[in-house]
């Protein structure tokens, strides 16, 4: 992974009559890096991508790639790959031909051309399979088939639409695995579109979290997981407990409430995982509403006048009932301080 | 969803300006024909239309045909769309073939079949005479009954093509659902299946008196002059008549019967879905 | 839903209704007899041979033939790319334009036929056979359209964009990704086209001249003259004909579907 910016949005903006799916986004990626667009649907990761793959053309902004301003260059001539979530395989061709088609579009004939569809068949591990059609394939099948066939292109970035999405919980991990491997391998500068914080933390380099058409934090997943700026980003990485923060004191259904510790200078927001809440002792008092077992933790959904407060206990201690009322506390140390609330 | 506009438009007006050229305008202007006599504009053919018995009489006649058609249609139509959903996947699909397989073939060829099985020395007069109902053949042909019975064979199959698939389309479990809560078959039939399939027995109808009203081939052929139609009067009309402001008329009547059917079935169709 | 007694008794009299008149016809024109009876007066084959011998039948014939295959071949040149347009692009007035090109199927045939021959035939001088072949195409250009766009539908777009950024061009997408993957529903179109234009009446009914007659308008024209059953031997032949077709399709592209 090298530092200097291989592929760069610079205000970049995708506008449909009135609505604005991207507006004004900046990014930088670095040559071999991969990067997660993460963020709910509608958050414009999608347009963005496809934005980059040429699929769409931007009301304004640049797209630079490789030192080249790529904006008005059509997608067929980008050197973009796009594995589908839908994988997008071309039915009525085998295997062999799928992964061979921009090959033969690029002149490749004979020899050559097996020696790089078997290469790329053999890199995800279907060598067998060639002269099957996509419909004889299982999900997982079809996603190789589909990575193969824009990983022999020798793309200049890999872009991955939601890749795991149509997988079952198995093959999900098995694909992330075979992912990292291949960008590993072949060096590739990725972007990971998903909506799912588990997946973009596991893979990225970095995670784009992205709302409403713009970018809301980028960072490492160490970053985002331990340190979100917003209440947004907080929220989305399982800090389910956030309160703003007005004159030292919590914002609460219950008007302002006062915070065990000192809070951090500069905080807007303070936020909670389940497990950062100290439950037994402390100033408030919730009842609860909602106890479920999550393995070697038990998550209490509590109704307390701050408003629905969500904790965590270790399952071996003994459960409590529905409508016990539990006191606990939210201390300031423990909690990860937010620049932003909304 | 592409978005370029002007690649859009180039692939799709070549087929919309024929359309409009061939077609669109020649129907309009030859409309307008019916409403531009002698050189004035005036509604005098039609008040004509209405005031003449006999256009009346072919008028009524025409769309008596065509409901009761439509109507006998969708009853068949029901009876044998769930004999053919109950069989088994191999043989549904065998016998929707033999359904639609008379779609196929020339409408003058499966009219022509009535002559032969309606005529004087026909198979129903053959039979009548063996059994001895009758001492002399009856005039089958040429009535009501040999068009109304040729327009079924026709236009049946549409009309079971349609409801097959909406009852393929009905979810599963709807009708042991009516069944356990006590339901029994008439109510089944007309507080669930038939809501369920409206939309089914919209089409088929459509289809179904759309085609009968403006069939040709049979009332020509079992009809004759004797049972006119609105398309056999317009024909008499042009070819015999020389009447081309009548023939106007008829033209937008019949094209107001077919449009109006269309648009006031799907609206049915729609309002009720909503409701 | 298990078949009962009762449902094997209505589909018999389906069949009955739908496909008995065929065989009727069938062995109506096998008679020995000079007119139509049934039962058959003997047995012979002379007036299936008689249908071969009629010249005005060979040449009706060969005009359907042609005009079925022409104007089916143009509506899906003219109804592919507007069935494309309709399914890929989001077009303002899309729906006029399927309003459109799907109207000849709503406007009664024979007004149709009238119109044409008013308005374009006489005044402009057109020739019959070039005028019948403007009202096939329209003709068969809604149900093009129709069997043409439920495929498209059906076919997933990405697909396109996939052949694009491997390196082709969208008219190259098109040929090498959307159209393989359409093929069946081209060709069911093309069936369709091909019957409905063959056997179509109304239209044809007044653009007929000296010596340019469509088969179905032939037919009737002899029946009027003749009473023999030459005209139920020929309707068992073309019955035969689409039959065979039908099979075919049926066979390799599973036809029933597109109707």
């Amino acid at each position: 992974m090298s530092d200097h910016v291989y592929l760069s949005l610079e205000a970049l903006t995708l506008a449909y009559g009135d609505t604005v799916a991207v507006d004004g986004l900046d990014l930088s990626i670095a040559e071999g890096e991969l990067i997660t667009l993460l963020g709910p649907s509608g958050c414009g990761k999608t347009t963005t991508m496809r934005a980059v793959a040429g699929l769409l053309k931007p009301s304004s902004g640049r797209i630079m790639l490789d030192g080249r301003d790529v904006t008005r260059l059509g997608a067929n001539k980008r050197q973009v790959g796009l594995v589908f979530q839908s994988y997008a395989l071309f039915p009525h061709l085998s295997v062999y031909e799928n992964v061979a088609f921009g090959l033969k579009l690029k002149g490749e004939r004979g020899r050559d051309l097996e020696g790089h569809v078997m290469e790329g068949l053999k890199t995800v591990g279907l060598t067998q399979f060639a002269s099957r059609k996509p419909a004889e394939l299982s999900g997982g099948q079809q996603q190789r088939v589909s990575l193969a066939r824009s990983m022999v292109m020798h793309p200049k970035v890999l872009l991955l639409d939601e890749p795991l999405s149509n997988l079952d919980a198995r093959l999900r991990l098995e694909m992330r695995t075979e992912l990292q491997r291949v960008q590993r391998e072949t060096g590739v500068t990725m972007i990971f579109v998903t909506h799912d914080q588990g997946e973009a933390l596991a893979l990225a380099d970095r995670i784009v979290l992205m709302k409403g058409g713009a970018v809301e934090q980028i960072g490492t997943p160490e970053d985002l997981y331990n340190r979100p700026k917003s209440a947004f980003v907080a929220d989305f990485v399982g800090f389910e407990n956030v309160f703003a923060v007005e004159d030292g004191k919590l914002r609460t259904a219950d008007g302002a409430v006062p915070v065990s510790g000192t809070v951090p200078a500069g905080a807007a927001a303070l936020a909670w995982r389940p497990a950062m809440v100290a439950l037994g002792s402390g100033p408030h008092h919730g009842s609860v509403r909602g106890v479920s077992f999550a393995g070697g933790t038990r998550e209490y959904l509590l109704d307390s006048s701050l408003g629905p407060i969500k904790a965590e206990a270790d399952a071996a201690l003994p459960v409590h009932d529905l409508g016990t009322t539990l006191a606990f506390d939210l201390p300031a140390e423990r909690a990860a301080p937010l620049q932003r609330y909304a | 969803m592409f978005q370029n506009r002007a690649e859009g438009f180039a692939l799709a007006l070549p087929a919309a300006i024929f359309a409009a050229v061939i077609f669109i305008v020649p129907v309009i202007i030859l409309l307008s024909g019916g409403m531009h006599v002698n050189g004035h504009w005036t509604l005098s053919a039609y008040t004509d239309f209405f005031a003449s018995s006999l256009d009346r009489l072919v008028l009524w006649r025409t769309l008596k045909l065509g409901i009761l058609v439509t109507l006998v249609a969708a009853i068949i139509g029901y009876a044998s769309a769930f004999a053919i959903v109950s069989l088994s996947p191999s043989s549904r699909g065998r016998m929707i073939g033999i359904v639609v397989l008379p779609l196929m073939i020339s409408p003058v060829a499966r009219t022509y079949a009535w002559l032969v099985i309606l005529g004087r020395t026909g198979i129903v007069n053959q039979a009548l005479m063996t059994v001895g109902l009758t001492d002399e053949p009856i005039r089958l042909l040429f009535s009501q009954t040999a068009v109304f019975v040729g327009l079924l064979q026709l236009f049946l199959p549409l009309m079971v093509i349609s409801l097959v698939s909406a009852l393929e389309n009905m979810p599963n479990d709807v009708v042991p659902a009516a069944r356990v809560l006590g339901a029994n078959w008439l109510q089944i039939f007309f507080k669930v299946i038939l809501p369920l399939t409206r939309e089914g027995l919209v089409i088929g109808g459509t289809l179904v008196f759309v085609g009968s009203v403006t069939a040709y081939i049979t009332p020509a052929i079992l009809g004759g002059s004797k049972v006119l139609t609105l398309v056999t009067l317009l024909y008499q009309r042009v070819t015999i008549a020389n009447d081309l402001v009548s023939a106007s008329v008829i033209a937008l009547i019949l094209i107001v019967m077919s449009f109006g059917t269309n648009i006031l079935l799907r609206k049915i169709a729609t309002a009720r879905n909503r409701a | 839903m298990k078949a009962r007694l009762p449902s094997y008794a209505v589909l018999t009299l389906l069949v009955l209704f739908l496909v008995g008149p065929f065989f009727v016809i069938v062995a109506a024109s096998f008679s020995a007899g000079s007119t139509l009876a049934f039962p058959p007066q003997g047995f012979s084959f002379k007036w299936v041979e008689k249908v071969f011998t009629v010249e005005s039948f060979q040449a009706s014939f060969a005009l359907s033939m042609f005009l079925a295959i022409v104007a089916t071949f143009a509506a899906l040149v003219l109804g592919v790319p507007v069935s494309y347009a309709l399914s890929r692009y989001r077009l303002p007035l899309a729906e006029t334009v399927r309003t459109i090109v799907s109207s000849p199927i709503i406007v009664p045939g024979i007004v149709v036929g009238l119109a044409l021959l008013r308005y374009l035939v006489v005044p402009f001088g057109m020739d019959i056979t070039l005028s019948l072949f403007l009202a096939h195409t329209a003709l068969v250009l809604p149900y093009a359209v129709r069997v043409v766009s439920a495929s498209l539908e059906n076919l997933r777009s990405d697909i396109e964009e996939a052949a694009v950024l491997l390196g082709s061009s969208r008219i190259g997408a098109f040929f090498r990704v959307v159209l393989p993957n359409i093929r069946g529903g081209i060709l069911a179109a093309f069936i369709l086209g091909f019957v409905t234009s063959f056997n179509q009446v109304p239209v044809s009914l007044f653009l007929t001249g000296p010596g340019v007659r469509t088969l179905p308008i032939d037919m009737l024209g002899y029946m009027e003259r003749t009473y023999d059953p030459s005209v139920a031997a020929l309707s068992a032949l073309l019955a035969f004909m689409s039959i065979g077709i039908v099979f075919i399709a049926e066979r390799f592209i599973g036809f029933s579907r597109y109707v």
